[in-house]
């Protein structure tokens, strides 16, 4: 029987399928932050459960939940019953949305998409002191969050590139705007045609991306198909980076941080840890690690319209960093770096870093001795 | 010291990127006024940079973010960071609550104290200053 | 809500505390269970002097009150039966004391298992009763329902470790039961009264626990049997082995098939199979027990019995017993978990009788269980939007406890009675033993405000 909601039409079994164990708010990053039943994944299948029975409405009230989800899929992988949660919360947004209902930080973005070309409706990108557009073998995609929140990480990563002589160029970029099939929204045409054309024009045969996000928008969305028609890999820069040596090393004690969107949504774990293995002889593991790693909370639009809980989550994370002992967190993703450096506190003397931004630092540390 | 609908009290020093500064002993305190804090919205973070660290008049010495806006903190004098306000590491929304008390943001050791001549000050100034500063704001 | 009423609240916990917010109400009116019940309110407190204020405030205006831990209880326990308010108990989620040389540790109710295995572990301890659920289920939710988990037969249930607790009586007075002592026989044993009460008589808000040295070496094995009643006598004739192994469970068919449909385990699918595990200090010892423990198996016509070699093997075997319930819980949109108990000479007679109860009203009945205690977790599984199958599924749980009762077993092994197994009291229950109860309940509380409606206590 055909739903007025989307997420019933494709989900409604999946949903009846949630036998409440509770077993997510054991890996749920909002849940553990905040401890609000409300809030984690059960709590939000609960709520999709009587919205089908039509005990309540999809509207208004239920923003704060249902729009309050990293989308880190860290309760899909642990559902002993296989309920895909993120995917379930993405169409039932999507839903929202047409009812009207939706988190203001997301209408907001979504408007702010139609007539600026980034998530922060800035008009000022760097440019890190070099030319676009040019005709190259790579296109470097820095991503919103690289651009206008780290742009010092970003800066170093392309110095990293440069040092390895690596050839690329940077393009007009605009947001590549996946983060509002996420939201309740739709990618916008107008912003996926300039990135498309952008690649094209400069004859590169790869994208690398610095942002784990975009890559997964470019391979995964239709709308980006044109790329993967012309024969254009898109690569995250962890793949990238994997077969180059770098001739430096520290003594530090290195941990990874998996970002969701590199490692349970792309399944790339051992790429980074390879290329940090080669300059970070004393590398540990944080405690939940790989598949199981604790999301940094910034996901999912979270950090935009629930700050305080999103730093709360990324401060959990660096409590499994000090309990290591790690002098240094690497990770491979700019909100991931943005969210945690904002969570650290002055007593904790960790530095967390992309891996790019601190390889690069050897390497100048090294230059200059 | 009602202007416009912010409070700004007349008998501090405005940096013009609206951080009050008023003497405390050898050192200055600074802090946002009212009408930043009114436009940041509610601030989720500020950067506490390390005592000791040099700042220059003018410059950028921090970072304060709200839910939809990074913001500068830029140096009103030159000198060094005395202290800041540790509160603010897990209580950001303190500059919103009470921008002028509990909500102040670091202790300037100053170079040169006179340095603070050069900032907004006295009533008439700083309404001036306001005043064309919403309007600027208002076109957005 | 009444407004004084929230503001009250408020003034005891603080605005952030307390919510009546639709989706709180929504999530707090459901636990683990096929039971629901709205709230009026949730409640969240973080030290036992705010739990007495609000006990003392709902009894005198007669509110009911709703402790709640983690909301994994399987049987209903949690769920506001007559609106109220719900008293979330999670960020009372401290460890006070771990106290090597006195054995024990002090916990408060919202404590995880799971963060008390974490902190136990570096000292080389563990604490026994160990919950399927232990990575979400809270200590306070375990001493409610005296949980017990995979290493029951060995090592006991959680009221064989708790030593004393300090409990909010429904009227707000607290007291302490126990002793810091590993023993003691002074006065009435409060503390056992108070283990397994469901959250009826009390709300727990310390606890002081009994822990373990834990052997750091385990084998396990596993056997397969083509017949029921060979796998029920192999599991009794276990104990003429002379060894009690650390865990041992059983599997039954409906299980394995559910387990193979959603893991890479391919484990066969036979009528039943048993998982063994023996623990010790080193591996020549527990290969030894587990030796004498497989022989057993063979004796009673196990089609295979096999010893799981690398540390990889053993944990895909636990992970995928841990999760059965869930698993199974993909192939209905709805299911009940049961946890009858019998002696142990009864269990091959339990088996049986639950093949014949799924065959008489035509459900899919999956049992799994810690066969080592006798307590077997029944699964039956049904459409809940079908009503004839809803009545079936009535019938089948009625049939399964009545078969228990007259085995010499017990409705409940760990999951308490909540509200799943109240109608069925009275079968395991004499009418003298009722009323003691109901006396109990009601000098406890007289306003019948704490978790009102649970265990069949009311008429």
């Amino acid at each position: 029987m055909p739903s007025r909601y989307e997420f019933e039409e494709k989900f409604r079994e999946q949903i009846l399928r949630c036998s409440r164990c509770g077993f997510c708010q054991a890996v749920c990053p909002v849940f553990g932050a905040t401890l609000r039943p409300a809030l984690n994944a059960r709590g939000k299948m609960l709520l999709l459960k009587e919205v089908m029975d039509g005990r309540i409405e999809l509207n208004d009230e239920l923003i704060e939940s249902l729009f309050q989800c990293t989308t880190c899929a860290n309760c899909y992988k642990n559902c002993p019953s296989g309920v895909n949660v993120p995917e379930i919360i993405r169409l039932a947004r999507k839903d929202m949305v047409k009812g009207g209902s939706c988190h203001p930080a997301f209408k907001g973005m979504n408007e702010v998409l139609d007539k600026s070309p980034n998530i922060y409706a800035e008009d000022d990108p760097e440019d890190f002191d070099r030319e676009k557009n040019q005709q190259a073998e790579n296109v470097y995609f820095v991503g919103c969050v690289g651009l206008y929140r780290e742009d010092e990480a970003t800066s170093a990563t392309l110095d990293l590139l440069d040092r390895l002589k690596v050839d690329y160029t940077l393009i007009d970029e605009v947001c590549c705007s996946g983060v509002l099939e996420d939201v309740g929204f739709s990618m916008k045409d107008h912003l996926v045609l300039k990135n498309i054309e952008g690649i094209l024009a400069t004859g590169a045969r790869r994208v690398i991306t610095g942002c784990p996000y975009c890559s997964r928008t470019f391979n995964k969305q239709p709308q980006y198909a044109a790329l993967k028609d012309k024969g254009i890999e898109v690569v995250h820069i962890a793949q990238f980076l994997q077969g180059f040596d770098f001739g430096v090393t520290t003594d530090k004690r290195v941990t990874y941080h998996d970002p969701c969107d590199l490692g349970r949504h792309c399944g790339i774990y051992e790429e980074p840890r390879i290329t940090i293995r080669k300059i970070a002889p004393d590398f540990v593991e944080m405690a939940d690690n790989r598949e199981n790693a604790l999301c940094c909370g910034a996901g999912g639009g979270v950090r935009g319209a629930y700050a305080k809980n999103s730093i709360a989550m990324a401060r959990r994370r660096l409590e499994q960093a000090e309990a290591i002992g790690a002098d240094i967190i690497l990770t491979e993703c700019n909100s991931c770096v943005h969210n945690l450096t904002n969570a650290k506190l002055r007593k904790q003397k960790f530095k967390i870093y992309n891996t790019t931004q601190f390889i690069n630092e050897l390497m100048e540390k090294a230059e200059s001795a | 010291m009602e202007m416009h609908g912010y409070n700004m009290p007349e008998d501090l020093h405005y940096e013009e990127n609206h951080f009050w500064v008023k003497e405390e002993g050898d050192l200055l305190v600074m802090g946002m006024d009212d009408f930043a804090q009114t436009m940041a919205g509610e601030i989720v973070y500020v950067q506490l940079p390390e005592d000791g660290k040099e700042i220059k008049k003018g410059k950028k010495f921090a970072k304060i973010e709200s839910g939809k806006w990074l913001g500068k903190v830029f140096a009103p004098v030159n000198g060094k960071i005395a202290s800041v306000n540790e509160e603010l590491e897990t209580n950001p929304g303190l500059i919103n609550d009470d921008c002028y008390g509990k909500g102040w943001m670091y202790k300037i050791q100053p170079d040169d104290k006179s340095e603070m001549g050069t900032l907004i000050h006295g009533k008439e100034a700083i309404e001036k200053w306001l005043v064309a500063d919403i309007e600027k704001y208002a076109e957005g | 809500m009444d407004e004084k009423l929230k503001q009250d609240l408020i003034g005891i916990v603080g605005d952030a505390n307390v919510t009546d917010s639709l989706i709180d109400m929504v999530s707090l009116s459901y636990d683990a269970s096929e039971h629901r019940g709205r709230p009026e309110a949730g409640v969240s407190v973080e030290s036992a002097e705010q739990v007495s204020k609000i006990m003392h405030l709902a009894n005198a205006r007669k509110i009911s009150v709703i402790p709640r831990g983690a909301g994994t209880g399987l049987s209903g326990m949690a769920i506001p039966v007559k609106g109220g308010i719900v008293l979330d108990l999670a960020r009372m989620n401290r460890i006070l004391n771990i106290s090597i040389e006195d054995r024990l540790a002090v916990v408060e109710p919202g404590v995880v298992y799971r963060d008390l295995e974490k902190a136990l572990l570096p000292h080389g301890f563990f604490f026994p009763p160990d919950p399927a659920s232990g990575k979400v289920s809270t200590l306070g939710g375990n001493v409610a329902t005296n949980a017990g988990g995979l290493k029951g037969a060995k090592y006991g249930t959680t009221r064989d470790y708790v030593l004393g607790l300090q409990v909010v009586l429904p009227d707000g007075r607290m007291m302490r039961t126990g002793s810091k002592a590993m023993k003691s026989v002074s006065g009435y044993d409060l503390t056992r009264l108070f283990v397994g009460s469901e959250g009826t008589l009390g709300v727990v808000t310390e606890i002081t626990l009994k822990i373990n040295p834990k052997p750091t070496a385990t084998s396990t094995a596993l056997a397969t049997f083509d017949d029921l009643v060979d796998a029920g006598n192999a599991i009794n004739q276990t104990m003429y082995s002379g060894i009690i192994p650390s865990a041992l469970e059983i599997l039954g068919r409906e299980t394995l098939a559910a387990i193979n449909q959603n893991t890479e385990l391919n484990l066969p699918e036979v009528d039943a199979m048993i998982l063994v595990e023996t623990d010790g200090y080193t591996r020549e010892e527990t290969d030894y027990q587990l030796q004498k423990v497989m022989d057993v198996f063979q004796r009673n016509h196990a089609r295979e019995v096999r010893q799981a070699e690398t540390e990889k093997d053993v944990e895909e075997l636990w992970k995928a017993r841990k999760s059965a319930y869930a698993v199974l819980a993909r192939i209905e949109p709805n299911f009940v978990l049961e946890d009858v108990t019998v002696p142990m000479s009864q269990i091959a007679s339990l088996l049986k009788g639950v093949q014949a109860i799924s065959l008489r009203h035509g459900l899919r009945i999956a049992t799994f269980g810690h066969a080592g205690d006798g307590n077997l977790h029944p699964q039956i599984l049904y459409n809940g939007y079908d009503p004839d199958q809803v009545r079936r599924m009535e019938a089948a749980s009625a049939d399964l406890f009545k078969l228990a009762i007259e085995l010499g077993g017990t409705l409940t092994g760990e999951h308490g009675i909540g509200l799943s197994k109240a109608p069925y009291m009275t079968l395991e229950h004499d009418p003298v033993a009722m009323d003691v109860m109901r006396s109990l309940k009601k000098m406890f509380d007289p306003n019948n405000i704490l978790n009102p409606g649970k265990m069949g206590l009311e008429i």
